[in-house]
Protein backbone atom coordinates (compact mmCIF):
# COMPACT_ATOMS: atom_id res chain seq x y z
CA UNK A 1 0.00 0.00 0.00
CA UNK A 2 1.41 3.39 -0.94
CA UNK A 3 1.30 6.11 1.63
CA UNK A 4 0.75 9.64 0.47
CA UNK A 5 3.42 11.94 1.88
CA UNK A 6 2.60 15.52 2.67
CA UNK A 7 5.26 18.12 3.32
CA UNK A 8 4.52 20.34 6.25
CA UNK A 9 6.43 23.28 7.59
CA UNK A 10 7.42 23.23 11.25
CA UNK A 11 4.84 25.88 12.02
CA UNK A 12 2.05 23.91 10.38
CA UNK A 13 3.13 20.89 12.36
CA UNK A 14 2.16 22.64 15.53
CA UNK A 15 -1.42 23.17 14.49
CA UNK A 16 -3.97 20.76 15.88
CA UNK A 17 -6.17 20.67 12.82
CA UNK A 18 -3.60 20.17 10.07
CA UNK A 19 -1.99 17.35 12.02
CA UNK A 20 -5.27 15.54 12.25
CA UNK A 21 -5.74 16.00 8.51
CA UNK A 22 -2.25 14.56 7.97
CA UNK A 23 -3.11 11.54 10.12
CA UNK A 24 -6.22 10.94 8.06
CA UNK A 25 -4.16 10.99 4.88
CA UNK A 26 -1.35 8.78 6.12
CA UNK A 27 -3.26 6.16 7.99
CA UNK A 28 -4.98 3.17 6.45
CA UNK A 29 -8.60 3.96 5.73
CA UNK A 30 -10.57 2.90 8.76
CA UNK A 31 -13.99 4.30 9.45
CA UNK A 32 -13.54 7.04 12.10
CA UNK A 33 -16.42 5.64 14.12
CA UNK A 34 -14.88 2.15 14.07
CA UNK A 35 -11.56 3.60 15.11
CA UNK A 36 -13.08 5.54 18.00
CA UNK A 37 -15.09 2.50 19.10
CA UNK A 38 -12.00 0.35 19.09
CA UNK A 39 -10.06 3.02 21.02
CA UNK A 40 -12.85 3.38 23.59
CA UNK A 41 -13.10 -0.39 24.01
CA UNK A 42 -9.35 -0.69 24.55
CA UNK A 43 -9.39 2.20 27.01
CA UNK A 44 -12.13 0.55 29.03
CA UNK A 45 -10.06 -2.61 29.42
CA UNK A 46 -7.15 -0.49 30.61
CA UNK A 47 -4.95 -0.86 27.54
CA UNK A 48 -1.86 1.28 28.08
CA UNK A 49 -1.19 1.64 24.34
CA UNK A 50 -4.71 3.00 23.85
CA UNK A 51 -4.02 5.62 26.52
CA UNK A 52 -0.87 6.68 24.67
CA UNK A 53 -2.87 6.86 21.43
CA UNK A 54 -5.50 9.00 23.13
CA UNK A 55 -2.83 11.46 24.27
CA UNK A 56 -1.32 11.61 20.78
CA UNK A 57 -4.67 12.31 19.17
CA UNK A 58 -6.08 14.78 21.65
CA UNK A 59 -3.42 16.59 23.65
CA UNK A 60 -3.09 19.52 21.24
CA UNK A 61 -6.83 19.84 20.82
CA UNK A 62 -7.37 19.86 24.58
CA UNK A 63 -4.54 22.34 25.16
CA UNK A 64 -5.93 24.71 22.52
CA UNK A 65 -9.46 24.24 23.84
CA UNK A 66 -8.28 25.40 27.26
CA UNK A 67 -6.33 28.29 25.74
CA UNK A 68 -9.43 29.32 23.80
CA UNK A 69 -11.44 29.25 27.01
CA UNK A 70 -9.12 31.98 28.23
CA UNK A 71 -6.44 30.22 30.30
CA UNK A 72 -2.85 31.35 29.96
CA UNK A 73 -0.16 29.06 28.52
CA UNK A 74 1.07 27.67 31.84
CA UNK A 75 -2.41 27.10 33.22
CA UNK A 76 -3.48 25.46 29.97
CA UNK A 77 -0.57 23.03 30.11
CA UNK A 78 -1.30 22.17 33.73
CA UNK A 79 -5.02 21.80 33.04
CA UNK A 80 -4.36 19.62 29.99
CA UNK A 81 -2.35 17.26 32.17
CA UNK A 82 -5.06 17.36 34.82
CA UNK A 83 -7.73 16.62 32.23
CA UNK A 84 -5.95 13.48 31.09
CA UNK A 85 -5.35 12.43 34.70
CA UNK A 86 -9.06 12.81 35.38
CA UNK A 87 -9.83 10.92 32.19
CA UNK A 88 -7.71 7.95 33.35
CA UNK A 89 -9.50 7.93 36.69
CA UNK A 90 -12.96 8.10 35.18
CA UNK A 91 -12.39 5.84 32.22
CA UNK A 92 -15.21 3.55 33.36
CA UNK A 93 -17.68 6.37 32.61
CA UNK A 94 -16.74 6.24 28.93
CA UNK A 95 -19.64 4.63 27.10
CA UNK A 96 -18.53 4.04 23.51
CA UNK A 97 -16.42 5.48 20.74
CA UNK A 98 -19.21 7.77 19.63
CA UNK A 99 -19.06 9.65 22.90
CA UNK A 100 -15.25 9.74 23.15
CA UNK A 101 -14.89 13.28 21.79
CA UNK A 102 -17.66 14.74 23.92
CA UNK A 103 -16.52 12.88 27.02
CA UNK A 104 -12.91 14.07 26.85
CA UNK A 105 -13.95 17.66 26.18
CA UNK A 106 -16.41 17.46 29.08
CA UNK A 107 -13.62 16.30 31.40
CA UNK A 108 -11.46 19.22 30.21
CA UNK A 109 -14.39 21.64 30.49
CA UNK A 110 -15.01 20.56 34.08
CA UNK A 111 -11.34 20.97 34.95
CA UNK A 112 -11.49 24.47 33.48
CA UNK A 113 -14.68 25.29 35.37
CA UNK A 114 -13.09 24.23 38.68
CA UNK A 115 -10.04 26.35 37.89
CA UNK A 116 -12.14 29.47 37.29
CA UNK A 117 -14.06 28.78 40.49
CA UNK A 118 -10.79 28.61 42.43
CA UNK A 119 -9.34 31.69 40.72
CA UNK A 120 -12.26 34.07 40.73
CA UNK A 121 -11.36 37.44 39.30
CA UNK A 122 -8.44 36.17 37.23
CA UNK A 123 -8.40 37.80 33.81
CA UNK A 124 -8.77 35.69 30.70
CA UNK A 125 -5.73 35.41 28.49
CA UNK A 126 -5.74 35.86 24.73
CA UNK A 127 -4.05 33.79 22.10
CA UNK A 128 -1.42 35.48 20.03
CA UNK A 129 -2.45 33.47 16.97
CA UNK A 130 -1.13 33.39 13.45
CA UNK A 131 -1.92 35.43 10.40
CA UNK A 132 -5.13 34.26 8.88
CA UNK A 133 -4.69 32.77 5.43
CA UNK A 134 -6.57 35.03 3.08
CA UNK A 135 -7.41 34.25 -0.52
CA UNK A 136 -8.20 37.82 -1.51
CA UNK A 137 -5.45 39.87 -3.11
CA UNK A 138 -6.71 43.31 -2.23
CA UNK A 139 -4.65 44.69 0.65
CA UNK A 140 -7.50 46.84 2.00
CA UNK A 141 -9.87 43.87 2.16
CA UNK A 142 -7.27 41.87 3.99
CA UNK A 143 -6.67 44.61 6.55
CA UNK A 144 -10.40 45.05 7.12
CA UNK A 145 -10.90 41.29 7.42
CA UNK A 146 -8.08 41.01 9.94
CA UNK A 147 -9.56 43.84 11.96
CA UNK A 148 -12.91 42.09 12.01
CA UNK A 149 -11.23 38.87 13.02
CA UNK A 150 -9.45 40.66 15.84
CA UNK A 151 -12.77 42.21 16.95
CA UNK A 152 -14.37 38.79 16.84
CA UNK A 153 -11.61 37.19 18.93
CA UNK A 154 -12.01 39.91 21.54
CA UNK A 155 -15.78 39.63 21.46
CA UNK A 156 -15.58 35.85 21.98
CA UNK A 157 -13.19 36.41 24.89
CA UNK A 158 -15.67 38.84 26.49
CA UNK A 159 -18.63 36.44 26.30
CA UNK A 160 -19.86 34.87 29.54
CA UNK A 161 -18.14 31.53 30.07
CA UNK A 162 -21.11 29.34 29.07
CA UNK A 163 -21.66 31.20 25.81
CA UNK A 164 -17.95 31.36 25.09
CA UNK A 165 -17.75 27.59 25.58
CA UNK A 166 -20.48 26.97 22.98
CA UNK A 167 -18.65 29.06 20.36
CA UNK A 168 -15.32 27.44 21.18
CA UNK A 169 -16.72 23.90 21.07
CA UNK A 170 -18.77 24.20 17.92
CA UNK A 171 -16.99 26.74 15.74
CA UNK A 172 -13.40 26.63 16.91
CA UNK A 173 -12.95 23.02 18.04
CA UNK A 174 -15.35 22.07 15.24
CA UNK A 175 -17.33 19.49 17.18
CA UNK A 176 -20.79 18.55 15.97
CA UNK A 177 -23.81 19.92 17.84
CA UNK A 178 -24.33 16.53 19.53
CA UNK A 179 -20.68 16.27 20.58
CA UNK A 180 -20.60 19.88 21.72
CA UNK A 181 -23.77 19.44 23.78
CA UNK A 182 -22.28 16.31 25.34
CA UNK A 183 -19.06 18.19 26.06
CA UNK A 184 -20.97 21.08 27.64
CA UNK A 185 -23.04 18.62 29.68
CA UNK A 186 -26.33 19.93 28.31
CA UNK A 187 -29.09 18.73 26.03
CA UNK A 188 -28.86 19.55 22.36
CA UNK A 189 -31.79 21.98 22.59
CA UNK A 190 -30.16 23.90 25.42
CA UNK A 191 -26.89 23.97 23.55
CA UNK A 192 -28.51 25.31 20.37
CA UNK A 193 -30.29 28.00 22.33
CA UNK A 194 -27.01 29.06 23.98
CA UNK A 195 -25.32 29.06 20.59
CA UNK A 196 -27.99 31.38 19.19
CA UNK A 197 -27.59 33.71 22.16
CA UNK A 198 -23.83 33.71 21.68
CA UNK A 199 -24.16 34.45 17.95
CA UNK A 200 -26.59 37.28 18.63
CA UNK A 201 -24.18 38.79 21.15
CA UNK A 202 -21.28 38.51 18.69
CA UNK A 203 -23.28 40.07 15.85
CA UNK A 204 -23.90 43.10 18.02
CA UNK A 205 -20.25 43.48 18.91
CA UNK A 206 -18.56 42.85 15.56
CA UNK A 207 -19.13 45.49 12.91
CA UNK B 1 -22.95 42.13 10.79
CA UNK B 2 -24.93 39.53 8.85
CA UNK B 3 -25.41 36.03 10.17
CA UNK B 4 -23.67 34.34 7.26
CA UNK B 5 -20.80 36.81 7.34
CA UNK B 6 -20.33 36.15 11.04
CA UNK B 7 -20.34 32.40 10.50
CA UNK B 8 -17.80 32.76 7.73
CA UNK B 9 -15.60 34.77 10.06
CA UNK B 10 -16.10 32.27 12.87
CA UNK B 11 -14.90 29.50 10.59
CA UNK B 12 -11.58 31.31 10.35
CA UNK B 13 -11.12 31.31 14.12
CA UNK B 14 -9.69 27.76 14.39
CA UNK B 15 -6.59 28.95 12.52
CA UNK B 16 -6.62 32.49 13.88
CA UNK B 17 -6.62 31.24 17.48
CA UNK B 18 -3.94 28.60 17.17
CA UNK B 19 -0.49 28.62 18.65
CA UNK B 20 2.40 26.20 18.88
CA UNK B 21 2.08 23.59 21.59
CA UNK B 22 5.14 22.73 23.65
CA UNK B 23 6.47 19.49 22.15
CA UNK B 24 7.26 17.94 25.53
CA UNK B 25 3.68 18.24 26.75
CA UNK B 26 2.58 14.93 25.26
CA UNK B 27 5.50 13.13 26.90
CA UNK B 28 4.69 14.74 30.26
CA UNK B 29 1.14 13.48 30.01
CA UNK B 30 2.19 10.01 28.87
CA UNK B 31 4.52 9.69 31.86
CA UNK B 32 1.48 10.10 34.11
CA UNK B 33 -0.53 7.27 32.56
CA UNK B 34 -1.09 4.81 35.38
CA UNK B 35 -0.21 1.16 34.85
CA UNK B 36 -3.86 0.24 35.37
CA UNK B 37 -6.15 2.95 34.10
CA UNK B 38 -9.16 2.60 36.35
CA UNK B 39 -10.29 -0.59 37.99
CA UNK B 40 -14.05 -0.82 38.18
CA UNK B 41 -14.97 0.42 41.63
CA UNK B 42 -18.63 -0.24 42.19
CA UNK B 43 -19.04 1.76 45.38
CA UNK B 44 -17.08 4.79 44.30
CA UNK B 45 -18.80 4.78 40.93
CA UNK B 46 -22.21 4.67 42.59
CA UNK B 47 -21.29 7.70 44.67
CA UNK B 48 -19.98 9.46 41.55
CA UNK B 49 -23.18 8.71 39.66
CA UNK B 50 -25.22 10.05 42.57
CA UNK B 51 -23.09 13.20 42.65
CA UNK B 52 -23.31 13.50 38.84
CA UNK B 53 -27.09 13.33 38.96
CA UNK B 54 -27.05 16.03 41.66
CA UNK B 55 -29.37 14.10 43.94
CA UNK B 56 -29.61 15.89 47.24
CA UNK B 57 -27.71 14.76 50.28
CA UNK B 58 -30.67 13.00 51.91
CA UNK B 59 -31.51 11.00 48.80
CA UNK B 60 -27.84 10.11 48.37
CA UNK B 61 -27.67 8.91 51.99
CA UNK B 62 -30.84 6.88 51.48
CA UNK B 63 -29.39 5.25 48.36
CA UNK B 64 -26.21 4.33 50.22
CA UNK B 65 -28.17 2.95 53.18
CA UNK B 66 -30.42 0.87 50.94
CA UNK B 67 -27.30 -0.55 49.26
CA UNK B 68 -25.79 -1.41 52.67
CA UNK B 69 -28.99 -3.05 53.92
CA UNK B 70 -29.41 -4.90 50.63
CA UNK B 71 -25.85 -6.25 50.77
CA UNK B 72 -26.09 -7.14 54.46
CA UNK B 73 -29.35 -9.01 53.91
CA UNK B 74 -28.14 -10.96 50.92
CA UNK B 75 -24.75 -11.80 52.37
CA UNK B 76 -26.67 -13.41 55.22
CA UNK B 77 -24.65 -11.89 58.01
CA UNK B 78 -27.10 -9.59 59.72
CA UNK B 79 -30.77 -9.13 60.22
CA UNK B 80 -31.58 -5.94 58.39
CA UNK B 81 -34.12 -4.83 60.97
CA UNK B 82 -32.49 -6.53 63.94
CA UNK B 83 -30.56 -3.59 65.24
CA UNK B 84 -26.96 -3.14 64.19
CA UNK B 85 -27.42 -2.42 60.50
CA UNK B 86 -30.32 -0.12 61.26
CA UNK B 87 -28.36 1.62 63.99
CA UNK B 88 -25.35 2.06 61.71
CA UNK B 89 -27.65 3.47 59.05
CA UNK B 90 -29.14 5.96 61.48
CA UNK B 91 -25.70 7.08 62.60
CA UNK B 92 -24.76 7.48 58.95
CA UNK B 93 -27.85 9.58 58.32
CA UNK B 94 -26.94 11.75 61.29
CA UNK B 95 -23.33 12.02 60.15
CA UNK B 96 -24.44 13.15 56.72
CA UNK B 97 -26.49 15.85 58.34
CA UNK B 98 -29.82 14.57 57.12
CA UNK B 99 -32.99 15.46 58.95
CA UNK B 100 -33.84 13.71 62.21
CA UNK B 101 -37.20 12.96 60.66
CA UNK B 102 -35.41 10.22 58.73
CA UNK B 103 -34.38 8.58 62.01
CA UNK B 104 -37.99 8.64 63.18
CA UNK B 105 -39.24 7.10 59.95
CA UNK B 106 -36.53 4.41 60.07
CA UNK B 107 -37.50 3.68 63.70
CA UNK B 108 -41.13 3.51 62.66
CA UNK B 109 -40.28 0.85 60.06
CA UNK B 110 -38.57 -1.20 62.74
CA UNK B 111 -41.54 -0.76 65.08
CA UNK B 112 -43.97 -1.99 62.42
CA UNK B 113 -41.75 -4.93 61.63
CA UNK B 114 -41.55 -5.93 65.31
CA UNK B 115 -45.30 -5.48 65.69
CA UNK B 116 -45.90 -7.82 62.77
CA UNK B 117 -43.69 -10.39 64.47
CA UNK B 118 -45.97 -10.13 67.50
CA UNK B 119 -43.46 -8.46 69.82
CA UNK B 120 -44.58 -6.34 72.76
CA UNK B 121 -43.62 -2.86 71.51
CA UNK B 122 -44.82 0.68 72.24
CA UNK B 123 -44.25 3.58 69.85
CA UNK B 124 -43.81 7.16 71.16
CA UNK B 125 -42.53 8.73 67.94
CA UNK B 126 -45.78 10.47 66.98
CA UNK B 127 -45.58 12.86 69.92
CA UNK B 128 -41.87 13.63 69.91
CA UNK B 129 -39.82 16.56 68.80
CA UNK B 130 -36.68 15.52 66.88
CA UNK B 131 -34.69 18.13 68.84
CA UNK B 132 -34.87 16.17 72.12
CA UNK B 133 -31.93 13.76 71.85
CA UNK B 134 -32.84 11.77 75.01
CA UNK B 135 -36.46 11.18 74.07
CA UNK B 136 -37.56 7.54 73.87
CA UNK B 137 -38.79 6.65 70.42
CA UNK B 138 -39.86 3.10 71.11
CA UNK B 139 -39.82 0.46 73.83
CA UNK B 140 -39.75 -3.26 73.37
CA UNK B 141 -40.28 -5.82 76.13
CA UNK B 142 -37.65 -8.56 76.18
CA UNK B 143 -38.15 -12.17 77.33
CA UNK B 144 -36.13 -11.69 80.55
CA UNK B 145 -38.40 -8.86 81.77
CA UNK B 146 -36.03 -6.10 80.68
CA UNK B 147 -36.93 -3.42 78.13
CA UNK B 148 -35.02 -2.40 75.05
CA UNK B 149 -35.48 1.30 74.35
CA UNK B 150 -34.60 3.15 71.20
CA UNK B 151 -33.78 6.84 71.55
CA UNK B 152 -34.55 9.44 68.95
CA UNK B 153 -30.87 9.75 68.01
CA UNK B 154 -30.76 6.07 67.05
CA UNK B 155 -29.09 4.74 70.23
CA UNK B 156 -30.46 1.54 71.77
CA UNK B 157 -30.17 0.52 75.41
CA UNK B 158 -31.50 -2.27 77.63
CA UNK B 159 -33.12 -0.95 80.81
CA UNK B 160 -35.05 -2.27 83.77
CA UNK B 161 -38.70 -1.38 84.40
CA UNK B 162 -37.67 1.32 86.91
CA UNK B 163 -35.20 2.89 84.53
CA UNK B 164 -37.79 2.90 81.78
CA UNK B 165 -40.27 4.63 84.07
CA UNK B 166 -37.67 7.26 84.92
CA UNK B 167 -36.92 7.86 81.24
CA UNK B 168 -40.59 8.21 80.36
CA UNK B 169 -41.30 10.48 83.34
CA UNK B 170 -38.36 12.72 82.39
CA UNK B 171 -39.66 12.83 78.84
CA UNK B 172 -43.17 13.81 79.97
CA UNK B 173 -41.80 16.48 82.33
CA UNK B 174 -39.80 18.05 79.47
CA UNK B 175 -42.86 18.01 77.30
CA UNK B 176 -44.98 19.63 80.03
CA UNK B 177 -42.47 22.52 80.26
Amino acid sequence: MTVKKVNLTEQDFDLAHPINKLRELNEPKEHPEQRQNSLARRLRVSDHAAAVELVDIYYKQIYLFLRRLGHDRQASEDLTQESFLNAWHHISQLRDGKSLNGWLYRVAGNVSKLYWRKHKGKKTATLEGFDTPDTTNAQDDKVERNEQLEQLKNAVARLPIKLRQTIVLHYIQQLTIAESADAAGTREGTFKSRLNRALAALRKQVT
Amino acid sequence: MGKEELKELLNKLPVATTEPVRPGLAEDIKRQIPQKLSPHRGGINTINIIIDFRINKLAAAAAIIITIIFCATFLGGRDSTGGSVLQDSMLLIKYLGAADASVISAGRSKYEHLLERGEDVVWYGDRLSPKDSNAVLMQRKLDDGMYEVMFIDGREKQVTTEELLQLLTRMLQKKAK
